[in-house]
């Protein structure tokens, strides 16, 4: 079996790569952030199919693999447009904010309440010319939610 | 006409009016204050078609009655029309070895053997009994419709009014047209229920409501009487039809009052069976007719408006009892027993009811009650059992549908003119502000009381004279009674377990024992105490409305007058009929010639007692003196006085009390039935509101309780809804994995 060494170095990098994956939308409350922890699980199968697919001399899990690839570009399509839109009603991309669905009697839950979008200050980051550092702004760069 | 089928012409007596009443219902938002028009044009027609009935049904029976004492039974007059199959199941059940007395005589065919259909035809029947309460109801609602054009004119009701107008006509000739007891049954239950909703027409008025529900229950108990009476019927004679039907292999299922039947003469069944039958129609005749002890409703019913009051409740839906009882007379005949109950139970109602009405300020009241107590009469007379009797009640319903809706009418112009004032002390000396009224009323009230060439005198007379002759049979020179010759006819042949048990067969068939000439006589005193109390009493109101100075009720305002002419018209067409319609029909001899023509009433028993009536000088001179002491004591009490105290009461002591009490018959139903009830409902409440609903609302809390606990985990929070889902699927590939183990 001499592709076993890779198989188990591959193996081991898609395990990785779920678990991370799994980490980040388990704890993570921006609704981007979760959606790319998300597309790092997905990768995180892929590489352990195309792993397997070359460990045994099967196309199949590499076909699969494609399929996969396709089906998550459409995700993310999807995806975005409702994260654009959520954000669009709320001003926020705390997935938190989107509590409503909870039964209706019990406490909303909040970990770190994040300040009211009033007390935020007007001027958004832009994106400044190419080769000048960016002046960041100490506040706003502490809100990732708007980053 | 000639090229219309009499069928036809009877199928559209009741459809008239119900094409009127359903105009009247979809059209009423148009037509508005015209709304009567369908309504009453429909009517019309009916009338119009009855009457034309009735004269080709006359033409049919044949002239006059043939001279001599014992003119020849008339060939029966049927027709028969049927409509269509209601219910029809063929080889439904195969009739009772036992029971061969659903075969009269001689088996017709191999029909005991056979599987019997069980068919309920929607049919409808002409002969001389069915086209003459076609006449009266289609003719008297005709009159009664026009007045009430001027009577409702601005009720905001008047749309509703015809079409429940309409409808009950609708509903009550085919009441007298059907020729099956199940149909009888569901139009009975029709009339019913046009009469509950009219009489609960103002049903804001919470009187009227009351009115309405009360008469509605209290006929229920007829209704349920009736209703057990269908179901022996069944079980008794195998069919519910009233005429003889040709089965599909040629033979001949006798009808229960068929010409198979009442030609052969052991053709009805006596005995327990049919003792109890009668009594359960007498029941049924009770309720809807108002006669004791279930009399109680009528009175109340005058919450309804008066032209209501006068078609359903004087002239025609209460004679239902009397239709009834003249309709099944083979089998009431069959059951002597019955048939005096049937005469002890109406003239004790109309002593009663007459001795109450005697105390009464209320004029629709004296009115009620007088018509309770005619319908009394009306059985008093059905109940003799003889030919003279039954054409004497009809008779009597003809003459008194016409006075009695045109008092009705009366009173209610008066109660027109004075704003809704119906109570006798409050107005008086009304004859020179209305004079037709008081005319026309003054006309009805000879006709009720029985003064001489008025149409109640000869009615009147011919109960009594029916009275007369079974009390004193010697006298008159007939049979004592055809009926009794049928006593324990059929007692042999049904089998002992049709009635529960012995005793009360016995005790059915010893009812036979008061059909003897000392109850007749009592009967028959009763009948002329309570002639003399209906003279008083009528013109008592008479007086007190019409005589004496003129006052009037504030309530009338400026609108004391005459009313117009579209309300005195019917009265005077209706006046004119009490004043001609006796002397023409009894000098004549028509109407009991007619009569003798309807299969019911061809009886052989009937042949021997089928006599012209005669006119009784000595029955006539006692009934127009027992009239003429009531109008007299009437006049020195009430003749142009101021009429406001209780002097009835006052003279009468105590039995004024009892008599203003209406004899404490509601007070007796209120502590025996209506107390018992409520109690009852008062712990079927507790019940269903401790034990059932605590049951229901444990059951309910149930999934509540745990929906409490299993609510915690629908956070909203995304996080946690993911980590389940990781835990979950941990959890499967765990369990696999240990499966796996090995």
């Amino acid at each position: 079996m001499a592709g076993l060494p890779l198989l188990q170095n591959s193996l081991l990098v898609g395990a990785l790569l779920f678990v991370l994956g799994l980490e980040g939308m388990l704890t993570r409350r921006n609704l981007i952030v979760l959606f790319l922890s998300a597309e790092l699980m997905l990768q995180g199968i892929s590489i352990s199919l195309v792993a397997w697919s070359r460990f045994h001399g099967d196309w199949g899990g590499q076909v699969f693999v494609i399929f996969v690839l396709t089906v998550a570009a459409c995700e993310a399509a999807v995806a975005l447009v409702f994260v654009l839109q959520a954000f669009a009603r709320t001003g926020r991309l705390d997935a938190a904010a989107w509590q409503s669905l909870r039964e209706s009697n019990l406490p909303r839950v909040v970990d770190h309440e994040l300040p009211a979008i009033d007390d935020l200050p007007a001027d958004w980051p832009k994106l400044s010319p190419a080769g000048v550092q960016p002046v960041t702004d100490e506040n706003s760069a502490l809100q990732r939610d708007h980053v | 006409m000639q090229n219309i089928s009499p069928a036809t012409l009877l199928v559209l007596v009741p459809l008239l009016p119900l094409v009127g009443a359903l105009l009247t219902l979809l059209l009423g938002k148009i037509l508005r204050s015209r709304a009567h028009m369908p309504a009453i044009t429909g009517i019309a027609a009916a009338a119009a078609v009855s009457l034309v009935l009735l004269a080709s049904t006359s033409m049919q029976v044949g002239a006059g009655p043939s001279s001599g004492e014992h003119a020849e039974p008339v060939r029966p007059v049927e027709m028969i029309t049927t409509l269509w199959q209601w219910a029809t199941v063929d080889k439904a059940y195969t009739p009772d070895a036992g029971s061969a007395a659903a075969i009269p005589g001689t088996p017709i065919g191999e029909l005991t053997t056979e599987m019997r259909p069980f068919s309920i035809p929607v049919v409808l029947r002409l002969d001389p009994l069915t086209a003459i309460m076609l006449a009266i109801i289609t003719c008297v609602g005709l009159l009664v419709a026009i007045y009430s054009v001027g009577y409702l004119h601005d009720d905001p009701g008047y749309t509703r009014f015809f079409t429940l107008f309409a409808m009950f006509v609708f509903s009550m000739s085919m009441l007298v047209a059907a020729s099956n007891f199940l149909i009888v049954y569901v139009f009975w239950e029709a009339v019913g229920a046009c009469s509950y909703l009219l009489i609960g027409f103002w049903f804001q008025k919470p009187a009227a409501a009351r009115a309405a529900k009360k008469a509605f229950l209290v006929n229920r108990i007829g209704d349920f009487g009736l209703a057990i009476a269908v179901f022996l019927l069944w079980m008794t004679y195998g069919t519910l039809d009233f005429h003889d039907t040709l089965s599909a292999n040629g033979t001949i299922l006798p009808g229960i009052l068929g010409q198979t039947r009442l030609a052969d003469p052991a053709g009805m069944i006596g005995g327990a069976v049919g003792t109890a039958i009668c009594l359960l129609l007498l029941l049924a005749a009770c309720g809807k007719s108002a006669q004791m002890p279930l009399h109680v409703w009528l009175p109340d019913a005058m919450e309804g408006p008066t032209p209501a009051s006068a078609l359903i409740h004087a002239a025609t839906m209460v004679t239902a009892g009397i239709y009834l009882v003249a309709r099944c007379a083979p089998l009431f005949i069959a059951s002597p027993g019955a048939l005096v109950m049937v005469s002890i139970v109406g003239a004790t109602t109309a002593l009663v009811a007459a001795l109450v009405a005697t105390v009464q300020y209320d004029l629709k009241r004296v009115l009620a009650y007088s018509t309770i107590s005619q319908l009394g009469y009306m059985f008093a007379s059905l109940g003799t059992g003889t030919m003279l009797g039954f054409t004497a009640a009809i008779f009597h319903l003809l003459t008194h549908a016409c006075f009695k809706a045109l008092l009705f009418l009366g009173a209610g112009s008066v109660m027109h003119a004075m704003g809704g004032v119906i109570d006798m002390r409050r107005y008086g000396g009304l004859r020179r502000l209305m004079p037709i009224t008081a005319a026309t009323f003054l006309c009805g009230a000879c006709a009720l009381a029985g003064v001489a060439p008025f149409a109640g005198f000869f009615s009147k007379d011919e109960i009594l004279a029916t009275l007369h002759s079974k009390a004193w049979p010697n006298t008159h020179g007939q049979q004592q009674s055809p009926a009794t010759g049928h006593a324990h006819l059929h007692l042999s042949s049904f089998s002992s377990d049709a009635v529960a048990d012995d005793l009360t067969a016995d005790a059915l068939i010893g009812l036979d024992a008061l059909n003897c000439p000392d109850v007749w006589r009592i009967l028959f005193f009763m009948a002329l105490i309570t002639a003399g109390l209906t003279a008083f009493y009528t013109f008592r109101a008479v007086f007190m409305t019409f005589t004496g100075p003129t006052r009037v009720p504030a309530e009338a305002g400026h609108h004391a007058h005459e009313s117009p002419l579209v309300m005195t018209l019917p009265l005077m067409i209706l006046a004119t009929a009490s004043l001609v319609l006796g002397w023409l029909l009894f000098s004549t001899h028509w109407l009991s010639h007619f009569l003798s023509a309807t299969p019911s009433f061809a009886l052989p028993a009937f042949g021997q007692t089928a006599t012209a009536p005669v006119f009784h000088l000595d029955l006539a001179i006692q009934g127009t003196l027992a009239a003429a002491v009531g109008i007299v004591v009437a006049a020195i009490g009430h003749l142009g006085r101021r009429s406001d105290g209780p002097q009835m009461e006052r003279f009468l002591g105590p039995l004024g009390a009892l008599f203003a009490n209406q004899f404490f018959f509601d007070q007796i139903y209120t502590v025996l039935v209506v107390r018992p009830l409520e109690l009852l409902a008062m712990l079927a409440g507790i019940i269903d509101r401790f034990l059932v609903d605590g049951l229901v609302d444990f059951i309910a809390s149930l999934p509540l309780g745990i929906g409490s606990v299993v609510r915690r985990l629908q956070s909203g929070v995304l996080q946690r809804y993911a980590l389940a889902g990781v835990m979950g699927v941990l959890l499967i590939v765990f369990v696999l994995a240990w499966q796996l183990r090995s």
